[in-house]
């Protein structure tokens, strides 16, 4: 439930930080969310990972299919990707990682203060 | 321990995070475009985006309002000049900012800035043809007229509100993608753009080889393949309209000592086919309507986002429907609610060559009429992203710029110093003739309009509701002595100075001329009864074509007029077939069977239309090749002229042993076994078909394929009236028929939106593959318009 309610908060807080400021803010938020509680590095690492890229994948599924995959499509070209859903797929994925580490890098932190 | 752990973590998402956010060297900063809410995602528009709105403008006067049609075409309504302008630089700029920003970047040699070294051969030689001078020195002239000022402050105000609301969300992709964000506007870049424009349609020049080939070859040979005016030409001012008698007198040639003379060295320059253009007009004699029809397709390089915007612009005194050029105000190509006009290259040479000769021991002077001149200098600095800065000293001497000297060779090693005069350079005022186009009536305000248009210089096409048409070939030009200009000149020789220039009134014109109809495709611009000196490169393959139709024609609609801007024939292949064939007869395999049921029209899907261009460029090649192994690359003899030589026979006389290669039969079957070699290859990988063996692709202009649009199914080249090449084409094709009520029927390789991300990016480039045409919206000259017509509206509201 504990777990549930991070991913949720860090999805939430960071998706709005980063239209307010910048796209680090998720680094940020997954950070001071984790840093405020008192879990496990793999779990910590989870919660950011999870809250990050699921915050990603919904807000890029949401404009992509509004979009019609216009965009998507043409990106996954830039990067060489074989479609457009693996683009969505590794944006997702470099949010995620982002998220991951820094969370678990706050519960590292978290242990020694 | 755990301290170290922690540090250590600390320290790699803080890295992790860095190297996400920075451009590494053209990578883009993946973190940032990824991010869906900020970075490229944000990019994506929706389809069902409703672009009505309500935008307040800090400098606007009164409130516009702008109609977009189901094509995003905008209709500007506004009650003032100011006001109209202003909102067409927003408007612009909410579509095409990052092109505009990246063409003046282009044109002021401002391009390494923010792509890096790669682009600084590039910036050099823009800065040392002098772009940004010429520019500096339009944009005095274009200030000295309060309108076009007026004009040109208020487009460039509406650039710079648009730029104000822009923050990384709402920046155009590419910039996401390059790493940069836009600068102020200045009027500065708008007439950087339009300098742009005159290097792409005058930049062209053979002076240089020429001037070797004059050397090399003896006089008669020369003449005879180096024609000034190619024979049977079809002018663009029809043979036999009565020229009023000059103004200015005929200047002597001076003698030998004004030329400067070259030996062999390799200049490679490119022969460019491509720039081409069409525009004929057809008087109510020559239309089932009995209204004049006016049809224009401008050949220029095809890029994403277009060269064009289409637009309406209205403001009191103005109703003017057509292509604008983002980066400038007004309509450039188009028609109001009483004329229409259109424009092709005219091609005469403006653009000379001087050889500078440097005083001996004195760096800074050259001689010039006997005297010690110094040179004035130019220093241009040229930034370059990650490095640092590099200054140039660019020399101008009394000609021009030294575009070439030991520091900066020209093509092949060339390493004498030439400067250059161009009419480019001079302070001209095109914005103006733009101005007073947009509201001509009738033919005196346009003939007064286009006196202000000095370059590049245009055949300008010219139609209107009372059932006039024109053609004048328009443009600035100097009063030369016979062969001025036309090799490079001994700059230390006074007499090879521009003088006195031709009053613009005097250029070739026609009006209504008996024919009943006016054409130009870049072809000789007069008969030789024109009193005034020029030369130039001109092509007739395309003018024989459209006069050939248009002769016989008598009943014209509209959809005549598509088809014959669609048109493929090739008076090339009508002409050269059977002669070729014949060389050959003797052999009768799969492609001679082709060739001989072909009917000379180069369609998508014709592999006929491949053998022959394949063999007609072999024996093109045959044929000249070995003659001009050592000489200026590509300067071969026009085809136009190799046609006349070989029906008239007189090819035989460049054939044989003594020129080094076969008799001309023998010529004709080597290249044909050539022929046959190349075509069983491109039958093994991409099939004989025309269209994808010259591979129509529209680039965006970062060039990355996944923006682009290539392997177009279209037919069509250079010589033949549908113009497509690999990536020169038909920009703009658009046909008006001036009746009672205007028809006016357009398309062009692109779409109104310049993101990637959006439904109208490339929505128009099927229809033009197809030569299908959209019927133009031309809405009335009033605040309100029917529901119907407009599917979005924007409203602007002075702040």
């Amino acid at each position: 439930m504990r777990f549930l309610l991070h991913v949720l908060l860090i999805a939430v807080i960071s998706a709005y930080a980063e239209w307010i400021w910048a796209w680090w803010m998720i680094a940020v938020v997954a950070f001071m969310v984790m840093g405020f509680t008192r879990a496990k590095p793999a779990e910590s690492f989870l919660s950011g990972f999870l809250g990050v890229g699921l915050s990603w994948l919904c807000i890029a599924l949401w404009r992509d299919s509004a979009n019609a995959h216009v965009l998507s499509g043409r990106m996954a070209g830039v990067f060489n990707l074989p479609g457009y859903p693996w683009f969505i797929a590794v944006t997702a994925l470099i949010g995620a990682l982002v998220g991951g580490l820094s969370a678990l890098t706050a519960s590292y932190v978290r242990r020694i203060v | 321990m755990r301290v170290l752990r922690a540090i250590v973590f600390v320290i790699l998402t803080i890295i992790l995070v860095w190297v996400l956010d920075k451009t590494l060297g053209s990578l883009p900063a993946i973190g940032r475009l990824l991010d869906p809410v900020q970075g490229c995602l944000a990019n994506a528009e929706p389809v069902n985006y409703d672009f009505s709105q309500n935008i307040k403008c800090a400098s606007l006067q009164h409130p516009v309002t702008v109609w977009l049609d189901s094509r995003m075409v905008p209709h500007i309504h506004a009650t003032n000049d100011y006001d109209v302008y202003y909102i067409e630089g927003y408007i612009h700029a909410i579509f095409r900012l990052w092109q505009m920003d990246m063409e003046t970047r282009a044109a002021a040699g401002r391009v390494s800035e923010v792509i890096g070294s790669k682009g600084f051969n590039y910036d050099r030689l823009q800065r040392r043809k002098g772009m940004v001078y010429a520019a500096e020195n339009s944009l005095k002239a274009i200030e000295a007229d309060p309108r076009a000022k007026l004009m040109l402050d208020a487009y460039s105000a509406g650039i710079n509100s648009y730029i104000a609301t822009l923050r990384y969300r709402t920046l155009p992709l590419e910039y996401k993608l390059m790493g940069f964000t836009p600068e102020p506007w200045t009027n500065l870049k708008s007439a950087l753009l339009l300098k742009y424009m005159a290097d792409d349609l005058t930049g062209y020049t053979e002076d240089i080889p020429l001037t070797y080939l004059r050397d090399m070859l003896p006089a008669a040979t020369f003449k005879a393949l180096y024609p000034e005016k190619i024979q049977d030409s079809k002018p663009v001012i029809p043979m036999g309209t009565v020229f009023a008698p000059p103004s200015l007198t005929a200047l002597p040639q001076p003698n030998d000592s004004v030329w400067s003379h070259f030996k062999a060295s390799d200049f490679a320059q490119p022969r460019d086919e491509g720039k081409g253009s069409n525009n004929w007009v057809l008087s109510g004699s020559r239309t089932q309507s009995g209204a004049a029809i006016l049809c224009n397709d401008p050949h220029l390089g095809i890029n994403l986002p277009s060269l064009w915007f289409e637009v309406q612009l209205q403001a009191p005194g103005m109703n003017v429907y057509g292509v604008s050029l983002p980066g400038a105000p007004g309509v450039v190509i188009g028609f109001n609610d009483s004329i229409t006009w259109g424009f092709t290259n005219n091609y005469r040479d403006v653009k000379d060559f001087y050889e500078v000769h440097r005083v001996t021991g004195g760096k800074d002077k050259y001689w010039f009429a006997g005297k010690q001149l110094g040179f004035d200098n130019r220093v241009e600095r040229i930034k370059i992203k990650d490095k640092p800065d590099y200054v140039d000293t660019v020399r101008y001497t009394i000609q021009g710029p030294v575009l070439y000297d030991e520091n900066y060779h020209g093509p092949g090693g060339l390493q004498k110093p030439l400067a250059m005069c161009w009419m480019a350079h001079r302070a001209t005022s095109e914005l103006l003739s733009i101005y007073l186009l947009n509201r001509a009536t009738n033919y005196t305000e346009f003939v007064d309009a286009i006196m202000h248009f000095e370059c590049p210089a245009q055949n300008m096409a010219y139609a209107d509701r009372a059932g006039n048409i024109a053609l004048w070939g328009q443009g600035q030009f100097v009063n030369k002595w016979k062969e001025q200009g036309r090799y490079i000149m001994n700059g230390a020789d006074s007499a090879g100075l521009w003088k006195e220039l031709i009053p613009m009134r005097e250029n070739p014109h026609a009006l209504n001329p008996g024919q009943g109809y006016l054409a130009s495709a870049n072809q000789s611009v007069t008969d030789s009864t024109y009193p005034y000196y020029y030369n130039g490169t001109f092509y007739e393959f395309r003018a024989w074509r459209i006069n050939q139709v248009l002769d016989t024609m008598h009943k014209a609609t509209v959809q005549d007029m598509f088809a014959l801007q669609n048109d493929t024939y090739s008076i090339l292949a009508a002409n050269m077939l059977p002669v070729m064939l014949a060389n050959i007869s003797f052999v009768n395999d799969k492609y001679t069977q082709k060739l001989k049921n072909w009917n000379c029209r180069l369609e998508a899907e014709s592999k006929a239309a491949t053998i022959f261009q394949v063999w007609w460029n072999y024996l093109y090649a045959g044929l000249w090749e070995e003659h001009f192994k050592n000489v200026p690359d590509n300067l071969w003899p026009l085809p136009e002229r190799t046609m006349q030589l070989i029906q008239s026979r007189e090819i035989n006389s460049y054939c044989g042993k003594g020129n080094g290669i076969g008799t001309f039969e023998e010529v004709v079957q080597l290249s044909y076994q050539k022929t046959t070699d190349s075509l069983k290859k491109l039958e093994a990988t991409t099939g004989l078909e025309w269209y994808k063996v010259k591979n129509t692709s529209i680039k965006h202009l970062t060039k990355l394929p996944a923006f682009s649009v290539p392997g177009l199914k279209i037919g069509g080249w250079g010589n033949v009236v549908n113009a497509a090449k690999s990536d020169h084409a038909p920009s703009w094709r658009m046909v008006v028929q001036m009746g009672k009520e205007i028809e006016a029927y357009a398309v062009y390789p692109g779409g109104q939106s310049g993101n990637p991300g959006s439904q109208y990016y490339a929505d128009f480039v099927n229809n033009w593959v197809s030569g299908k045409y959209y019927r133009l919206q031309f809405f009335a000259n009033t605040a309100q318009q029917a529901a119907d017509k407009a599917k979005f509206t924007i409203n602007f509201n002075p702040q």
